[in-house]
């Protein structure tokens, strides 16, 4: 028998159980209403990325292809050993675990690569995570097959192909293909990088960078249903890749190489050069440009010295961009042709000889002297043919003995004008500019130069700017000197917009600079009747299946601004540059069918002290109805009728089919510094 | 007139003897508690719903047949019955006497299961394979501790003195600590329990329960610094702290998170039976055995977690009710002991699935998958039956 005390005991301890069981499960209720009633949107979010993986498969990029239909730049399929991070790495970036450890530890093995080498790329926050990251690109079938008969040892590394740049033809135009590479951190904050992901490539330089929108083509997207150990269990929606478009340009392949190749030959042969003072030439570097003279296409330009674009498949070594980016090396990234900044010399004086024209100071016919020297303030202004006079000239000869004083006289007599007006009208820029100097052409390649035609504005600017400089140069001479002499008049006076000034820039020298391709648009413009256009390569975009998306037709950047008169004096001017021995690039263009073929052209020799002057040469031709307009520039490379006009020539003999006596050899002009 | 036929006196005394034997056989069946029995009944189902889901897209890509696991719980379920039967139709009295013996059996196979013939699994030895079944000795050890330690304190007539008390602290320990070797660190925190509550419910004085309770948080901490528990325990248990921190990718965070986003994804009504992704694609891992209640929670959301959990609870009434109408100590202390290994392994586990609570290997009674949990659970039932019958 129970006691009822006991009794009553045991039910009041068993409340006690009831209340602590109920509390529990109480506890459980509220927290499953927060769970699955108020947090519940946010799980079903969750759940849905756990088991939803966004896969991307690359688009193949476009190619380019030349005018006749052949590829500068295609794919290539790559085998490549890449590694799915979200397998192998942790949210810091460290190995999972231990079996992940060892898995890196094996591929780097395979791949002959540092471990750190594989864990860096793997991690590199410049990858997208929905794609596995590729650790080697363009591996051996070797290494591929020993990656897919082990798939065990190698949970998470994935053999893939990816598509890479070829180039058919090597180096042949690489400055202006440009290359690729990854996109970067901050490009992807960008607007117009929006759909872009991080590992994307994108055009770094040349076509592919101004066609990027074009060639890039849509990369297409799975959206794979996966359960927890990464399987593929269904794919939910699916975008497959658009292939890129491709840009065909009005690059002439032929012309291209022969280009490319006589401007080499002609830059090396002219380093055997002896000047007067009995050094060698040093031609550095140099460009040349081949426009079609009636649409503004560019069918060949070249740069030298160049470099391979193959370098930059799958990524560029350290060690081969730092090569390209050493001085030492003259930069073979840039494409001096668009990007390289010359004083133009006296291949600017058709833009300065209009400019006169246009101030009214004479009339095309109307001559000048052609003394020997130009005095100004004390200074001595030299024509390049020292001590002798020529007599009297008009605009048609001044441009075929390339007369410095007859732009020096105008020069100062339009400054002295100028000066005295209330505001002044600064002819020389204005012209310079419908010539197309000091403006960008447009071209459709990315890092184009503006140049510079200065004027009393940019002098004041620049004395502005560096007017402390100058002062503190000055109080830093030793007294008396002429450095002393020299700041502090720079310093005191540096803002003023001098006859000197004046007189240089008619010349294309002092502060005025352009690109080569300035300059052929200028020539373009001659030969074409006074209309400037746009110069450009890309012709068309094509669609992968053949269809135009789009033409590039020529667009027309301005008129050169002066009289049918002027424009043909100037183009007499040039004509007899080449075909009479007066004019300064005769020389040059010895043993060529003129009488086939007649050419027009100026030359120029840029000084750039204490270097060696660089050579000019504009010219085009057949002069009747002019077909193409081709501009060398060779820096250090001495007078523009000694190295620059032959390479032109011979340019010109390829492009004409013409076989020059000397065809194999490089034949220099004479050494007119003009 | 003979009025009819008179029955001999003899004859009639001895129909009534057998009558009454035969009633006095029958007489507790009259009191069966039949919601008890369906209640439990019903879990199972949901639960044979919930294993067949849980591993339906897993075995079907294995190539399998999708009723592997809920075949085997069947053939549990039956054997579970059986002994529910068996142990409701002996008297509970009984096993007052046999109570050493269970006993005795549970620590001779807790023993073995840590010798070689034990089988290992993810880590932990807790199974020994006979005819190709995975016996659990844990899970018998559970039911042998509770009547183990009821009969002392039957014995004790409800004035337990200092000697009952250390004496089946000792009892309860012993296959603590086997269990704990496996290491089976959750299984071993229901004999402790279970002592607990016996304590309580059997009079234990309230300055020994103080003190047992002070020494047993002295023993957990003792046991953490000292490193007795693996190092994997311990994260399990910690990282239920820090789940829902995406940087926590650990492996023992990644399931207490992945349930979490099971369970929350659910939402009020659930996603359909066979629509969670989270049970069909794996990402809760052991979702047909510890994690059982994730596919509820998923598939059948607010509403089904009630359902299961309101029939738990019922269960928790209809046990308590009996532990109240018991006639003895013993069979109050047995049902009040049931329901307080009901609750705590309910609240163990579903609260890990929720992440109030960490991650120890408790199955979630009459639901998951495991065949001895099952049979000892009917086998629990059975005795609520047999205390039920009898109590007058």
């Amino acid at each position: 028998m129970a006691i009822p005390s006991a009794e009553s005991s045991s039910v009041l301890r068993l409340t006690f159980l009831a209340v602590m069981v109920i509390t529990l499960f109480v506890a459980l209720f509220a927290r499953l209403w927060f769970l699955q009633v108020m947090a519940g949107d946010r799980y079903v979010e969750l759940a849905d990325s756990n088991r939803l993986r966004t896969v991307i498969t690359e688009a193949p990029r476009g190619e380019i292809l030349t005018a006749d239909g052949h590829a500068l730049v295609r794919n290539r399929p790559a085998l490549t050993i890449s590694a799915d991070r979200q397998v192998l790495l942790d949210a810091a970036g460290d190995p999972v675990d231990e079996e992940a450890e060892r898995v890196i530890d094996r591929l780097a093995l395979l791949l002959e690569l540092e471990v750190d080498e594989v864990l860096e790329r793997l991690a590199s926050q410049r990858r997208s995570p929905f794609r596995p990251v590729p650790i080697a690109i363009d591996v051996t079938p070797e290494i591929v097959f020993a990656v897919q008969e082990r798939r065990e040892l190698f949970p998470g590394v994935v053999p893939e192909t990816l598509p890479v740049r070829e180039y058919p033809h090597g180096t042949l135009a690489a400055h202006l293909l440009g290359y690729i590479g990854e996109i970067s951190q901050q490009e992807l904050l960008r607007p117009e990088f929006a759909d872009y992901r991080a590992g994307d490539l994108v055009g770094r330089s040349g076509l592919e960078q101004s066609y990027e929108a074009d060639l890039r083509g849509v990369p297409g997207q799975r959206r794979l249903v996966v359960n927890a150990r990464g399987d593929v269990l269904d794919v939910q929606s699916d975008r497959e890749p658009v292939q890129g478009a491709d840009l065909v340009t009005s690059l002439d392949l032929d012309l291209q190489l022969a280009t490319e190749q006589l401007l080499e030959d002609g830059i090396l042969a002219s380093r055997e050069i002896r000047r007067d003072d009995g050094q060698l030439l040093p031609s550095t570097a140099g460009s040349a440009i081949v426009l079609d003279a009636r649409t503004g296409a560019v069918l060949a330009m070249a740069s030298y010295p160049t470099y391979d674009p193959r370098e930059f498949v799958g990524g560029v070594s350290q060690e081969y961009f730092e090569l390209l980016a050493d001085p030492e090396n003259e930069r073979p990234l840039v494409n001096r042709a668009i990007s390289g900044l010359y004083p133009p010399g006296s291949v600017f004086k058709t833009a300065s000889g209009a400019a006169f024209v246009e101030a009214g100071l004479v009339t095309p016919r109307s001559t000048v002297e052609c003394a020997p020297a130009f005095e100004l303030g004390g200074n001595t202004f030299r024509n390049w043919n020292r001590g002798v006079n020529e007599g009297m000239m008009d605009l048609s000869d001044a441009l075929t003995r390339s007369c410095d004083t007859y732009f020096y006289e105008l020069a100062f007599n339009q400054w002295l004008r100028e000066e005295n007006a209330d505001e002044p009208d600064e002819v020389l820029i204005r012209v310079a500019e419908q010539f197309g100097f000091g403006v960008a052409t447009g071209i459709d390649l990315p890092g184009e130069a503006s140049g510079r035609v200065p004027g009393r504005q940019w002098r004041f600017d620049y004395w502005v700017a560096n007017r402390d400089n100058y002062c503190r140069q000055a109080d830093l001479a030793s007294p008396g000197s002429y450095a002393r002499e020299l700041y502090s008049d720079l310093c005191q006076f540096g803002a003023a917009w001098r006859g000197g000034d004046a007189v240089n820039s008619s010349i294309g020298q002092g502060d005025v600079l352009s690109t080569p391709l300035q300059v052929a648009a200028s020539y373009q413009a001659i030969a074409n009747d006074g209309v400037l256009l746009r110069p450009h390569l890309g012709a068309r975009v094509v669609a992968p299946d053949g269809t135009v998306l789009r033409e590039i037709e020529p667009e027309v950047n301005g008129e050169l601004g002066v009289s049918d008169q002027t424009l043909r004096v100037m183009q007499e001017g040039l004509e007899r540059v080449v075909m009479t021995d007066r004019g300064t690039g005769s020389s040059a263009f010895r043993g060529f069918p003129l009488d086939e073929i007649p050419v027009a052209g100026k030359t120029g020799t840029a000084e750039l002290r204490p270097k060696v002057p660089y050579a000019w040469f504009a010219g085009y031709a057949p002069i009747d109805d002019p077909e193409i307009v081709v501009v060398v520039n060779v820096e250090q490379g001495g007078g523009g009728s000694q190295t620059a006009a032959p390479i032109v020539r011979n340019i010109m003999a390829h492009y004409f089919g013409i076989v020059l006596a000397d065809d194999a050899e490089f034949e220099a002009g004479e050494e007119i510094l003009d | 007139m003979d009025v009819g036929y008179r029955q001999d006196p003899d004859q009639r005394r001895a129909r009534e003897h057998v009558q009454s034997r035969w009633m006095e056989v029958y007489d507790p069946v009259r009191h069966l508690d039949p919601v008890l029995v369906l209640t439990a009944l019903a879990l199972t189902v949901i639960g044979l719903v919930a294993i067949y889901s849980a591993k339906l897209v897993a075995l079907t890509s294995q190539g399998l047949p999708t009723s592997l696991y809920v075949s085997r719980q069947l053939l549990a379920l039956a054997i579970g019955v059986v002994v529910m039967v068996v142990v409701a139709v002996i008297d509970y009295r009984y096993a007052r006497i046999y109570a050493p013996a269970v006993y005795l059996l549970s620590v001779l196979l807790l023993g073995v299961v840590l010798s070689p013939v034990g089988t290992a699994f993810g880590g932990a030895q807790r199974w020994i394979v006979v005819g190709g079944f995975q016996l659990q000795p844990s899970e018998l050890a559970k039911l042998a501790v509770l009547i183990t330690v009821a009969a002392i304190l039957h014995e004790a007539k409800g004035q337990p003195g200092l000697g009952v008390v250390v004496g089946a602290l000792v009892l309860t320990l012993i296959p603590t600590a086997l269990v704990f070797l496996q290491p089976d660190f959750g299984t071993s925190i229901v004999f402790v329990w279970t002592t607990a509550v016996l304590f309580l419910l059997g009079g234990v004085q309230a300055r020994y329960l103080v003190g047992l309770a002070i020494a047993g948080v002295v023993a957990v901490i003792v046991a953490l610094q000292t490193e007795v528990i693996q190092a994997y325990q311990v994260s399990r248990l910690t990282a239920f702290l820090n789940a829902g921190d995406a940087s926590a990718a650990q492996t023992a965070a990644f399931q207490t998170r992945q349930s979490l986003i099971a369970v929350g994804s659910g939402q009020f009504a659930g996603k359909g039976l066979f629509e969670g992704t989270q049970t069909s694609l794996s990402y809760v891992p052991e979702n047909h055995t510890d994690f059982i209640f994730t596919v509820i929670a998923e598939e059948f959301g607010f509403l089904g977690s009630s359902v299961v959990l309101g029939l738990l609870l019922v269960l928790v009434w209809r046990g308590l009710r009996i532990a109240i109408l018991a006639k003895d100590t013993f069979g109050m202390l047995v049902a009040g002991g049931i329901v307080a290994i009901l609750t705590l392994q309910v609240f163990v586990n579903v609260g890990m699935t929720i992440g109030i609570m960490p991650v120890t290997g408790l199955p979630l009674p009459f639901i998951s998958y495991g065949g001895t949990s099952l049979i000892v659970w009917f086998a629990m039932i059975g005795l609520l039956l047999n205390i039920h019958m009898r109590r007058f």
